[in-house]
């Protein structure tokens, strides 16, 4: 690595913030410039592990003490080599990625990890400035083509990987711009979206075909597709919202918050709406009822509509600071997490049952909530909780923001056409990405129900090398996530 | 690849033919060098040509050593060499030097790689080493062995001519794809360190984290997803234990086996020195172990003394076993008399042949203090133990250590390898009490790179050739049979019982469960873990705790008395050498294991029942008759009350050790403090045994009037020795040896007079003693590291070799002791005042004690013979002195502990 003593030299450091009373007047991303010098000294932390740990936890095998060593070096060509060996976007991944390599760092341990999304994101972006980054045009074309269902990471990662393998990709998008979640679930601040366009531009000159507004299983026959093309790689997403019907369900100023949030991306993208079609903040009590990202996505949305006051609730417990004693390193932290989007206004509570939607005139007023115990039933093992008499009240609410979770993909499509089966949870069943249908595939949140972008895109690339082998008739020679080259000799 | 006919032809013209088939790893290479060899040799033609080898796929130190090994004379390593051009012309080279400069440095690292293999095996020369063909071979059919390899040991048998084409195919293909590769970037290979892609590693992040996850919150069922992964390699079959599996016996109920309490007495952890780790993870191991009636092992740094009392809060963190290493670092009479065990290392399970090495920055104040040795100076031991070079002499020492510890277990710990067995039973007609075959796997991150995979052999080859050849010559019972080598389960304790072992040595998997997330970055003093490491701040973050460890040893025996239960066994003595209980695993079906045969390693050797098969009966040490009762009888009163005694004994030459058993009485009593000089004067008249003086203790003055043989005063630990010829003696005693060799071998403190000359090898690795005498032989002060040696007659070649530490003034009237000495470590500094008061104080005091003529001589014109001393100053203890001056600190000697 590049210094054994560099860990004991250097802190973490992450680039500032904008102020968060100015950065929510717009929806650029939000982090100021970090001085090359600075980022060396990051890498520099890096200790080589003899496991690496990082490696093993980041869903895409990203060969991460490699690549922090070249960067300590200033290679940055061969950063670049080695990162995109494995990941397909990081300039996605480096923004948005919640980052289970830096959660399982080895440094970790006792000191604040390495820095390894920030260097996976000044990597591709130098890579990209110093035009190292072309298409991948295949050298021969294998005559064989391709439908991927769905322009969400999965599916670009999937159409990205068949193209390099030489096959003739067409990607279906029933949205009317390309990018899936990327794009229409992401706010702006978190994700500018000429990040996407221009890779979608690398992608369309390598030869990948993109059509939007098709939905298959709608306007386009899923049927016809199986006739024309070789192999179909569904990546649909998890889109169904988990809702929670409780009494008012049916009141005017509840929605889902990927209708609030999609709503805003177009608005940004230059799309105008109706104005009763606007889902608006501005002005409003509003409530973001779910404590994970989406929930985070939503109060940092509620801020720049310049909402009256924003309250986020969760039924789960609120999670320690620190790790808890049966949930130690590598795992994934359940800590408490402070996103940019609270530290621009927000108030959290957790522990709350919502019990009832109040209205007026068939309009939300209010939310009636109680606090809950949380226990764990000795005999069963199971938990369960219990609602905290007198705690009952109702709070203001004029906007109530519903990001529950995701239940599982769409049905009524694709899905019913070609007749897929689904499992219990309502993800399509594969063995080995492989669906019912032989010529079928499937990846990402369709498939693994709702999860990272990270993982979608490490689903795309596996689901690509097991479409590929169907295709081809013998192992695939893309790149694994587990297994070496040496295997497929 | 060409041989060149004409013993002085520097003109190699290599012609390289156009190959388009890759060679393979060292494969085909090595073939083609071990078959043109071979051949020529068994046509009687082989000194007719010089072999030259021009090959791609060499670029490590061991790629090199087996191709010379097996008959190149020389090595074209053209891959490699543009390998480096290639580095340099990438500009990743930040230092500034030319391109022709940075081939030379890469040759020279080879030179450097290659020296150290040979020296490993005692050799000195590139010569020697070709065609000497050190190697054993894992994995490889006889067949093939036979014809490419001839004389070479492939126990297990493997791959055949067929076998081996096919693995080069598989790079070949690889090499050169019938379709295009979509990836653009070598593979990362993870030989070395773990990587996803990369080679199977038996420690990975799923199984070192299952294993912290089940020590520390003393999960059982964590404990056993830990086992099972490491336990079902399947088709991977990482180790060979792997391939074996249980016949089916009649199970019986677990309560009916002997309880926890019996396995764990037969557990240690395994040798890490104080030094190589820290005191934190060091001590961790100790309590624990010592908590549950095993034992923890000191490693060969020595121990600090304050372990050696129990905390107020019952924790014990003394090493049960200590060990006695070939640098014999801070092996007093004290430390030898504080132990249940005391382990002679002749070799390291991981880096076989070598010494250990603490690079000098890991050592700091503590642990100089500990080892008797200066901070800042690296620290090596030499590979060989210099008073073992026979077997004899091993039982020689096995003899000094029951001395010097009667109540302690005497070990000795070898390294599988062919011929270990034979090792064994002589280690057993030595009397060792204790037998430990050390497996490859495992040691330490800081080894060097071509030690970690290419050196040593697995422990199951070794254990079982162990147990049947002790077997075999009815020595099996007198033994305890000990075996250690990256085992981590339960089950891997089962298949060493049954292959023969009754005791069972772990490390790696205690200290993953201390923390160690094996970053193997020990080398670099930077174990971000708090292990192998002896920075304070590090230290400050050490994560381990004993009830962890204790956790984990539970949990081995829980598992293990699991199977012994399966397999029908109430204790672990009926089960032990039950090799027949072991068969190879018929579902595997990977085509390269079908070509093993494993069946050398679970053959149940025949012997009638007399013979026993598991350690039933003690060594006899001899230890009734020797002189050492008679001085403790004549001392009763120095021990009791410290009252001055002295007494006259004849000595003959079958009385050995003299000294060391005396000195267990007074460090027991007395401990490292000892006695006043001269409490116990024994004056004896006659021909000395071997090791004379050993470990003596401070309070024992012994004056000898005779001659002594070898070993003279080794392991001196404060005791004064003085010796003079015989009255009647007619010879000039200056010109006469009157000591043997090797003596004050990793002695550490006390005082020599010695009227004659000394053998070779006077005061090697001497650590602490004043010594005068009159004339040496070859590699006098040999690895010293402190002390004053008094040289005043002529000495042998090759002085003051590997001397980091103490001085040496050479008497040189004749000018002819500049050509003698090594001048690699030291330097000749001019005297100064403390070196004229120090020659005359010690000069005057030798005249007093022997009535040495030379002294007398020297003294009487002292002003002008003392300009022919020279000052032997090694050049690291000279800079670290100045160091110490400059920050005016205190010298080491009276440094007080920084335990956090």
């Amino acid at each position: 690595m590049g210094k054994p003593t560099g860990f004991l030299e250097f802190k973490r450091e992450l680039p500032k913030t904008k102020d968060s009373k100015e950065r929510i007047k717009d929806y650029k991303e939000i982090y100021l410039d970090f001085g090359e010098h600075k980022i060396l000294d990051q890498a520099a932390r890096c200790m080589d592990c003899g496991v690496p740990f990082c490696h093993s936890g980041c869903p895409l095998g990203n060969i991460i003490p490699e690549f922090n060593d070249a960067v300590y070096h200033k290679d940055w060509d061969k950063a670049y080599m080695i990162l995109s060996s494995t990941n397909n976007f990081p300039e996605f991944t480096g923004r948005i990625c919640p980052a289970p390599c830096e959660t399982s760092c080895v440094l970790g341990i006792n000191n604040p990890p390495v820095t390894i999304e920030l260097i996976e994101k000044t990597i591709i972006e130098n890579a990209f400035e110093k035009g190292l980054v072309q298409p991948h045009i295949p050298a021969k074309r294998t005559g064989k083509k391709v439908a991927v269902v769905g322009s969400g990471p999965a599916g670009l990662a999937a159409a990205s990987q068949m193209n390099k393998a030489g096959h003739w990709v067409t990607v279906f998008e029933r949205d009317d711009r390309i990018g899936g979640l990327l794009r229409y679930g992401i706010p702006d601040f978190k994700l500018e979206k000429w990040i996407i366009d221009r890779r979608i531009n690398l992608m369309m000159e390598a030869g990948i075909v993109f059509k939007t507004k098709s939905e298959v299983g709608k306007n386009v026959n899923a049927n016809e597709l199986m006739t024309e093309y070789d192999a179909l790689i569904l990546c649909t997403g998890s889109t169904v919202p988990r809702d929670l019907p409780i009494p008012g369900r049916d009141l005017k100023g509840i929605h889902f918050a990927m209708d609030f949030l999609t709503q805003q991306n177009k608005r940004v993208a230059g799309d105008q709406f109706m104005r009763k079609d606007e889902i608006l903040a501005t002005d409003k009590d509003v409530i973001v009822i779910g404590g994970g990202d989406t929930g985070s996505d939503c109060v940092g949305t509620s801020n720049r509509h310049g909402a009256k006051s924003i309250t986020q609730i969760e039924l789960l417990a609120k999670p320690p600071d620190e790790r808890d004693s049966n949930n130690p390193w590598p795992q994934w932290p359940m800590i408490l997490r402070t996103s940019s989007s609270h530290e621009e206004g927000c108030d959290r509570y957790w522990s709350v049952l919502t019990k009832e939607f109040i209205g007026e005139r068939g309009r939300l007023k209010g939310l009636k909530v109680v606090d809950i115990k949380w226990s764990v039933n000795k005999k069963t093992g199971k938990s369960g909780f219990e609602e905290i008499k007198g705690t009952e009240r109702i709070l203001p609410c004029n906007l109530a923001l519903l990001s529950i979770g995701f239940v599982h993909p769409e049905h009524d499509n694709v899905i019913e056409q070609l007749e897929i089966n689904v499992n219990k949870q309502g993800n399509v069943s594969d063995i080995d990405f492989q669906t019912n249908i032989d010529k079928v595939f499937t990846a990402g949140d369709m498939r693994r129900g709702q999860s990272l972008v990270v993982w979608a895109i490490s689903e795309g690339r596996e689901a690509a090398r097991n479409a590929d082998r169907f295709l081809m008739g013998e192992k695939s020679l893309l790149e694994a996530r587990d297994e070496s080259l040496w295997e497929l000799a | 690849m060409t041989a060149s006919h004409g013993g002085r032809g520097r003109r190699v013209t290599p012609a390289r033919a156009a190959y388009t088939v890759t060679f393979s790893r060292l494969s085909l290479l090595l073939l083609a060098v071990g078959a043109i060899h071979h051949h020529l040799v068994k046509n009687g033609r082989r000194v007719r040509a010089g072999l030259v080898v021009e090959a791609g796929d060499i670029w490590e130190t061991h790629h090199y050593a087996t191709v010379i090994g097996y008959g190149a004379n020389a090595v074209s390593p053209y891959l490699a060499l543009d390998t480096v051009r290639n580095i340099y012309n990438s500009k990743l080279i930040s230092k500034e030097l030319n391109l022709e400069e940075a081939e030379k440095n890469y040759i020279k690292a080879v030179g450097a790689g290659l020296l150290k293999i040979f020296s490993k095996m005692g050799i000195s020369t590139l010569q020697s080493y070709h065609g000497a063909q050190i190697f054993e071979a894992i994995g490889l059919s006889r067949s093939v062995v036979d014809k490419f390899f001839t004389g070479t040991v492939s126990r297990i048998e493997g791959l055949d001519l067929d076998g081996i084409a096919k693995e080069i195919l598989v790079r070949h293909r690889l090499a050169f794809p019938e379709k295009p590769i979509p990836v653009n970037t070598l593979e990362v290979g993870g030989v070395y360190q773990w990587k996803r892609r990369g080679e199977e590693h038996l420690f990975n992040p799923e199984t070192i984290s299952l294993l912290q996850q089940a020590a520390r919150n003393g999960d059982y069922e964590v404990y056993k997803q830990f086992a099972e992964k490491v336990n079902i390699q399947s088709e991977k079959a990482i180790t060979l234990r792997s391939l074996l599996q249980f016949s089916e016996r009649t199970p019986i109920p677990i309560d009916e086996v002997e309880p926890k309490e019996e396995i764990f007495r037969r557990f240690a952890t395994g040798a890490m020195s104080f030094g190589s780790i820290s005191h934190e993870a060091h001590s961790t191991l100790a309590i624990a172990m010592n908590r549950i009636g095993a034992k923890s092992n000191s490693g060969e740094g020595g121990e600090d003394e304050i372990r050696f009392q129990r905390k107020e809060n019952g924790d014990w963190e003394r090493s049960a076993i200590k060990q006695v290493a070939s640098g014999r670092f801070g092996v007093t009479s004290n430390y030898l008399t504080n132990a249940n065990e005391l382990q002679i290392k002749i070799a390291q399970g991981a880096k076989p042949g070598e010494g250990g090495q603490l690079p000098g920055h890991k050592v700091d104040e503590w642990i100089g203090r500990v080892r008797h040795s200066t901070p800042g100076v690296g620290l090596i031991s030499p590979p060989p133990h210099h008073d073992i070079y026979s077997i004899e002499d091993l039982a020689q020492l096995i003899f000094d250590l029951k001395n010097a510890n009667r109540e302690a277990r005497i070990n000795v710990k070898l390294v599988s390898e062919i011929g270990v067995g034979t090792i064994a039973a002589g280690v057993a007609k030595g009397k060792a009490d204790v037998v430990l075959i050390s497996g490859f796997d495992g040691g330490t991150g800081a080894s060097p790179i071509s030690s970690i995979r290419h050196a040593g052999l697995p422990w199951e080859l070794g254990l079982s050739e162990t147990h049947q050849t002790l077997v075999l010559n009815d020595l099996r019972s007198r033994i305890t049979v000990q075996v250690d080598g990256q085992m981590r389960t339960g089950r891997d304790l089962a298949v060493a019982t049954l292959l023969g072992a009754e005791e069972w040595g772990i490390s790696t998997a205690a200290l993953v469960v201390e923390g160690c997330i094996l970053m193997r970055k020990c080398h670099l003093n930077t174990c971000p873990v708090g292990i192998a490491t002896q920075r304070k701040e590090l230290r400050e973050v050490f994560n381990g705790h004993p009830d962890h460890v204790v956790n984990y040893f539970t949990f081995l025996a829980q598992e293990f008395r699991e199977i012994m239960a399966e397999l029908g066994y109430r204790t672990v003595n009926e089960m032990v050498g039950q090799a027949d209980v072991l068969r190879v695993r018929e579902d595997l079906d990977f085509w390269k294991l079908k070509t093993l045969d494993l069946s050398p390693v679970i053959t149940k050797i025949e012997s009638p029942p007399s013979v026993g098969l598991y350690k039933r009966m003690d060594q006899d040490h001899e230890l009734d008759r020797i002189l050492d009762w008679k001085l403790i009888e004549a001392s009763k009163s120095a021990l009791e009350k410290a009252d001055p005694v002295s007494a006259e004994f004849e000595i003959r030459n079958t009385d050995r050790a003299v000294g060391a058993m005396l000195s267990n009485e007074i460090s027991k009593k007395f401990g490292s403090v000892g006695l006043p000089d001269n409490t116990i004067n024994i004056k004896l008249r006659g021909s000395a045994g071997q090791s004379f003086g050993a470990f003596s203790t401070k309070g024992i003055r012994f004056e000898l009037e005779g001659e002594a043989n070898d070993y003279f005063g080794k392991g001196l630990s404060g005791a004064q020795l003085i010796i003079c010829p015989d009255r009647e003696a007619k010879f000039e005693a200056k010109k006469n040896i009157i000591i043997g060799n090797v003596a004050f071998y990793g002695a550490t403190s006390g005082e020599a007079y010695i009227r004659g000359m000394a053998g070779e090898r006077f005061c090697v690795r001497n650590s602490g003693v004043t010594a005068v005498v009159e004339g040496v032989g070859d590699h006098g002060c040999e690895y010293m590291t402190g002390g004053y040696a008094v040289i005043l007659g002529p000495t042998g070649r090759n002085f003051a070799a590997g001397m980091s530490g103490g001085i040496a003034y050479v008497y040189d009237p004749e000018n002819n002791f500049s050509i003698n000495c090594n001048k690699e470590m030291v330097d000749f500094d001019p005297l100064e005042n403390d070196d004229l008061m120090r020659i005359r104080k010690l000069i005057e005091t030798h005249r007093k004690f022997t009535r040495s003529g030379i002294a007398k001589i020297i003294l009487d014109d002292f002003e002008n013979a003392v300009q022919s001393f020279i000052k032997v100053m090694p050049k690291d203890y000279k800079k670290v002195l100045l160091k110490h001056k400059a920050k005016e600190q205190v010298v080491p000697e009276s440094v007080s502990n920084n335990i956090v």
